[in-house]
């Protein structure tokens, strides 16, 4: 996993800052220095993540991840946990406990806390979106099988039809209340807390979509509003908190709720309604230039895909692809009549050629993904504790207790 | 055998033919390029084959038996795809017929696919396009068969597993402060060993009888290479019937943000139910799950029963892990121990069941998860326990208290003996945490038998919490005005104790010896409260006393008498208001008053009776006696002025 890979250099870069900071404790130049330092690195790690390739923003074939792609998406989880370590390592180690419950600290760690609380939600939620996609990638599988027969009839394309037909309704209505009609009949049981005794059919389910797909969080939540909250009190820190440690705790609320805001953008995630418009990086700060292109980027694409009336699928580069081939493909299908025209099976066996790669891209990736975000759940958890235990300590170094 | 020559040279006809078209097949094989004259030949002999065999242009045989086989089990087939309703509901034989007729289709497919060269006749690839097509509506028929039967015949829990619901709905923890009622804790512990006795049984989430059925349709489905559908129904059935589960369970879906503002009755009943749930769902549900998992698919080598047992059960196990998780990060607080120590016994007894159902062959963290929640728990449980002791050090009185028994006693005394009920968990859990200041604890005296209990960790530091409680009730005694309210207030808290100790099972862990000091401390108290109560009004009925003072200031006897009965009216008027619940311990405090006070009384009286004149002794021994005896009943009395002189 790329994750440790990262892991020995930010490690060792930790090590360095420690001595720096255990040898100059209390030098305020040195806290500059730091915390310039600490925006750099930021700014870097993030400049990381736009490739030569998507800045020119052509989609050829490149060493590189493509922009969104579920690579993309587990380097940017990456960055993400490397920011963090970093920004703990500014915050707490060979600081004097007591700055941090001091003013303004006092006001900020509770803000960065809560922030951090719905950002575990946030996970949650996106780790069971991935869940849905899986969903997609077995109905698309199935449709890829079916097309790869040969010879090809209408048994097949039939099949191929009704596969795809459910894998994009499941797009759909995954994040709507529903509206969507379904392509196929399915049979469900009476809503939830019915004691389960009757049986009866009920159309509201695509293609046999679990009901149990709102799973992970409450029905009522919203991933926009949380990202809205989250940077609704987030102010950039002034005058003499400017050089302080209200800094690097503005620095890494930003690059938390950026980062989050993404995960929702690229990944089905439950109500994800004005999501382009909820959330700003401040584009007057050096160290966030990059975070600004890509936030840029990025709201394009979503109001691309709320302009087009349907409620946005994830952008996922590998869910966007299998979207645009399970259109096609459908096409085809629906409009199957045997014999095909040599050229028609061609064009259509390069296509399934295509969405078997993606599913294989997803089989590949889509469960390191998961394990990653929840590795970002479990630092989030972690960090929170540290910083309270220090707090607690600060509390208490006061007056000793037994 | 007699039945004839004529079969007999039949057969030996066909073995010829056989033979002889194996050699024409080798040979066709072998050659890359026919001549024309070949092909005619070939042709010839296309043309003198009987109906019952067709040459292919490159050679190769079918029966052309096959076409109207599909036909006939096309028919069976496709007369289900008009009619309204599901074959299984119209019994075994439509059933099996289907089946049958949806496997022959599929040898034919298998024959034909088998044989790719015979696809380039035209003829050949209509069969088998048709019979593909065919197959295509059985296999989607089949899918809607499937789900029917997996809902039809999904069955519920049979009650008995359903009955210590109630429990949860009653109970909810209330050791808080507020809470002065002496047995709410002890009642609630009991609920928790209800659940183990029969809780290990599997059930059938599916009625046995539809077994067969589910893995026939799979061995078809299968067999078409259908698996993928196969299991994405199974796995969304299953799922569904797993949600629907849980909500009879009454588990919430909630956030993270939503469980760690939650308050702390929300709280306990939320972990209750979650204890609750979790053992059914693990050791009742799932494990039934991954039976039938196992039944239904344990023969397909191609799809591992476990990964879909995982896609079923996954985003449920989530919900509680996520649920502990949410717990373990909160503050560590007191109220909260006996729940997280609920929550973690419940873990740490369906570990090996969790490491069964979720191994990591599975590639599914779900069972690490749970061992890192297991030891978030055991953390959160060390720290709440941690809390307690700082709040039995550090609470102080926040406002006017009386000289009974103090609510913090009652608190503390009720959360040791509730401590008590986790002993296992807790002396595993509290063997490593510092308990510094345990000194304090006495070890048990030479010649006294050292019992497991005395020693064990939770022994210790339940002595160190009892040490901890004295000495804030010394310290809270000085919010209390004057030294003998100060004694009463310890006397009834320390006998409070003791009783608490001696009425429970804490005995064993804090031995004789420990308690033989606390009832030391309580006598230490007693006499304390008799010196500073009456030491003055005792003075004045000395005789000694006469000698250091001069005789022009000497008071007279009768002064004296008078003097000391005000004094005594005084502290009357006082300690009647005041309260001692115990009746032995008050009825202990009246004797030793009497003992000292009016026996001395009785003496000075009878001593010098003539000296002060019987009209001027307002209450012999006997009335005083009875007036002791309205001390510490709770209600100020005044001894009428009116008697006065």
């Amino acid at each position: 996993m790329p994750a440790t890979e990262y892991q020995g250099s930010f490690l060792s870069r930790i090590s360095i800052r420690r001595n720096q900071v255990v040898s100059m404790d209390g030098n305020h130049e040195q806290e500059l220095e730091e915390l310039e330092i600490f925006q750099k690195n930021i700014s870097e790690r993030f400049s990381d993540l736009i490739s030569d390739d998507s800045s020119s923003s052509s989609n050829s074939a490149s060493s590189s991840e493509p922009f969104l792609s579920i690579a993309w998406v587990r380097k940017l989880l990456d960055v993400f946990l490397c920011c963090e370590a970093e920004f703990k390592a500014v915050l707490i180690m060979g600081r004097d406990p007591s700055l941090i419950s001091k003013p303004p600290l006092d006001r900020l760690i509770p803000e960065l806390f809560d922030r951090a609380v719905k950002a575990l939600d946030i996970c949650n939620a996106v780790m069971h979106g991935i869940d849905s996609v899986r969903q997609c990638q077995k109905l698309a599988e199935i449709a890829a099988a079916s097309l790869e027969q040969r010879p090809l009839g209408e048994g097949q394309a039939r099949r191929a039809k009704k596969a795809l037909a459910g894998l994009l309704s499941a797009m759909g209505i995954d994040e709507t209340s529903g509206g969507h009609k379904s392509a196929e009949r399915s049979w469900s049981f009476g809503r939830r807390g019915g004691g389960g005794g009757g049986v009866s059919v009920t159309k509201d389910r695509g293609s046999g979509q679990s009901r149990a797909s709102t799973w992970g969080v409450p029905k009522n939540w919203s991933a926009a509003k949380q990202i809205q909250v989250m940077s609704a009190n987030l102010v950039a820190p002034r005058g003499a908190e400017a050089s302080g440690l209200a800094m690097p705790v503005y620095i890494m609320s930003i690059v938390t709720v950026f980062v989050m805001w993404a995960l929702i953008a690229a990944i089905p995630c439950q109500e994800r309604t004005g999501l382009a418009t909820h959330f700003q990086v401040p584009r007057q700060l050096g160290w966030a230039q990059s975070m600004v292109w890509l936030h840029e980027k990025i709201g394009e694409e979503l109001k691309k895909k709320e302009k087009k009336g349907a409620s946005p699928v994830g952008l996922l580069e590998e869910i966007q692809k299998m979207e645009k081939l399970g259109q096609s493909l459908l096409e085809f299908s629906d409009g199957f009549q045997y014999p095909v025209p040599e050229e028609k099976l061609d064009e259509a066996a390069a296509q399934v050629a295509d969405l078997t790669e993606t599913c294989r891209r997803m089989e590949d990736g889509l469960v390191p993904l998961q394990h990653q975000i929840r590795e970002v759940f479990h630092r989030i958890v972690r960090s929170r504790t540290e910083v309270l235990d220090v707090l607690d300590h600060a509390g208490k170094s006061s007056a000793p207790s037994v | 055998m007699e039945d004839g020559e004529s079969t007999a040279t039949d057969h030996e006809v066909q073995n010829h033919l056989a033979a002889a078209a194996k050699h024409i097949m080798m040979a066709l094989k072998a050659c890359r390029n026919l001549t024309d004259d070949t092909k005619k030949v070939l042709s010839d002999l296309n043309s003198c084959l009987p109906n019952k065999l067709i040459l292919g242009e490159c050679g190769g045989w079918l029966l052309i038996d096959s076409e109207e086989q599909i036909k006939h089990y096309g028919e069976v087939i496709m007369r289900w795809e008009t009619e309204l309703g599901m074959i299984w509901d119209h019994g075994d034989t439509e059933a099996s017929s289907y089946l049958n007729a949806v496997t022959e289709i599929q040898k034919i497919v298998k024959t034909i696919g088998s044989h790719p060269m015979l696809l380039s006749n035209g003829k050949q690839k209509e069969l088998s396009l048709r019979a593909h097509h065919i197959l295509q509506r059985a296999m989607s028929k089949l899918k809607q068969e499937l789900m029917h039967i997996l809902i039809q015949h999904k069955q519920c829990f049979a009650p008995e597993y359903m009955s210590f619901r109630s429990h949860v709905e009653d109970a909810v923890y209330d050791e808080s402060f507020i809470s002065v009622e002496e047995d709410v804790i002890e009642s609630l512990s009991s609920g928790d060993d209800s659940g183990s006795s029969s809780d290990k049984c599997l059930v059938n989430l599916i009625h046995p009888k539809a077994i067969s059925s589910i893995k026939s349709i799979a061995s078809v489905m299968f067999a078409s290479e259908d698996d993928k559908e196969f299991c994405r129904s199974f796995v969304n059935i299953r799922k569904d019937a797993l949600e629907e589960y849980l909500a009879i369970l009454r588990m919430e879906q909630l956030t993270m943000e939503d469980t760690l503002k939650m308050d702390q009755n929300a709280l306990s009943c939320e972990g209750k139910k979650w204890v609750w749930a979790l053992r059914i769902i693990i050791r009742v549900y799932l494990r039934s799950e991954r039976c039938f998992c196992d039944q239904i698919l344990g023969e397909f080598g191609r799809v591992s029963p476990n990964r879909i047992f995982i896609e079923i059960a996954g985003s449920a196990m989530w919900q509680f892990i996520n649920f502990g998780e949410a717990i373990a990060m909160g503050t560590p607080q007191p109220e909260r121990l006996f729940l997280v120590l609920d929550m973690y016994e419940v873990l740490a007894d369906l570990m090996l069941d969790i490491d069964s159902l979720f191994n990591e062959e599975t590639g599914s963290r779900i069972g690490i998860e749970f061992h890192e929640l297991l030891s978030r728990l055991a953390d959160y449980a060390k720290g709440s326990f941690s809390e307690f002791r700082n709040c039995v050090v550090s609470d102080r009185p926040r406002k006017p208290f009386s000289s009974g028994i103090h609510r913090f006693t009652n608190y503390t005394m009720n959360y040791l003996k509730t401590l008590i009920t986790y002993r296992e968990t807790l002396n595993f859990l509290l063997h490593d945490l510092g308990a510094d200041g345990l000194d304090c604890s006495p070890e048990p005296e030479n010649g006294e038998e050292i019992s497991s209990y005395v020693s064990c960790p939770l022994a210790q530091h339940a002595r160190l919490l009892a040490s901890l409680l004295q000495e804030n009730l010394e310290n809270r005694s000085k919010f209390l005005k004057g030294e003998p309210m100060q004694h009463i207030f310890l006397m009834n808290n320390i006998n409070y104790m003791v009783q608490k100790i001696k009425d429970s099972e804490l005995r064993q862990y804090f031995g004789d010896e420990w308690i033989r000091r606390l009832i030391g401390n309580l006598h230490r108290h007693a006499n304390d409260y008799i010196r500073t109560t009456w030491s003055s009004a005792l003075l004045l009925l000395k005789d000694h006393v006469e000698l250091d003072v001069s005789p022009f200031h000497r008071p007279s006897h009768r002064s004296r008498c008078n003097k000391f009965i005000a004094a005594f009216e005084e502290i009357y008027k006082s300690q009647t208001g005041w309260v001692v619940p115990d009746s032995q311990l008050r009825e202990d405090l009246h004797i030793s008053t009497s003992q000292k006070v009016i026996q001395a009384y009785r003496g000075f009286i009878g001593r010098n009776f003539a000296q002060i004149g019987d009209q001027y002794i307002r209450y012999n021994g006997d009335e005083l006696e009875n007036l002791v005896l309205d001390f510490f009943e709770g209600s100020t009395r005044s001894l009428g002025s009116s008697r006065r002189r």
